[in-house]
């Protein structure tokens, strides 16, 4: 990681900006929508087994006292998204598992507590009108950096 | 019903807000299937957008909305490889795009 942010140091131009944007180290929220009434299913801690964002914010944190990139302004936004069906937010919260899963390991510890968070959906879903859907709230961080003099080798 | 990202576009404005593409060279680590290239490349002259998995690579060219299609360069491959085979000081932005995780 810090490699590759000295390589992004070399590809931008002086006067460029490097954007970094990724959810924050805490879980997302999911909750029904029915009708404008929300009601909260539970919390999804990705923390464990997605590939690190502690890292990632600590390999920053390196490139940074390094004096290789300068945070300018940062921000923390909500990334909702929508889903219809609790098989669709299934069917993505297990792709994601599949995707972003740092080793084998950490996919199966990841599943457990999806399914939670499935079966508490199931049952609110069947409480809720026909048009309700869920919603997983993803606390995201935004920073824009600009490049240092530093070349980084410190 | 479709899964809807972002619907509101928050991200969309929390990058704006943070950054003045306008006509910038930019490129994107991590584009996925392009849904959040989409809602910023109208801004800048050029994007790259790199991502490792050929998959989502794919969807991304299947979903290029056409006015995109000349400004947006979609690539699958990793950031080591892309970086070794660029010259230096060679965008105006780079967006780490959810690339961390």
């Amino acid at each position: 990681m810090v490699h590759a942010l000295e390589e992004i140091h070399r590809l931008l131009k002086p006067s460029g900006r490097l954007i970094d944007i990724h959810p924050v180290s805490e879980a997302m929220r999911v909750e029904i929508d029915d009708d404008g009434t929300l009601s909260s299913v539970g919390e999804l801690s990705v923390g464990q087994w997605c590939m690190d964002f502690q890292q990632a914010d600590e390999a920053l944190a390196d490139v940074i006292e390094r004096g290789l990139f300068i945070v300018e302004a940062e921000d923390i936004f909500d990334a909702p998204t929508y889903y219809g069906s609790v098989e669709e937010m299934r069917t993505a919260l297990m792709g994601s598992v599949d995707r972003f899963s740092r080793d084998r390991r950490s996919a199966e510890e990841a599943v457990p507590p999806v399914e939670r968070i499935v079966a508490g959906s199931e049952e609110l879903m069947r409480m809720a009108r026909g048009t309700a859907e869920l919603v997983a709230h993803e606390r995201t961080h935004i920073r824009r950096l600009r490049p240092g003099p530093s070349d980084g080798k410190g | 019903m479709a899964i809807r990202t972002d619907p509101e576009e928050n991200g969309r404005g929390a990058l704006l807000d943070l950054a003045a593409l306008d006509g910038g060279r930019i490129l994107e680590i991590g584009s996925g299937d392009g849904r959040f290239t989409w809602t910023f490349a109208d801004r800048a002259e050029h994007v790259t957008a790199i991502d490792p998995d050929a998959e989502q690579i794919a969807l991304a060219r299947q979903n290029t909305p056409a006015h995109l299609r000349d400004r947006v360069d979609l690539q699958h491959v990793g950031f080591e490889d892309f970086a070794a085979k660029t010259s230096p000081a060679a965008f105006d932005f780079v967006i780490l795009s959810w690339a961390l995780c």
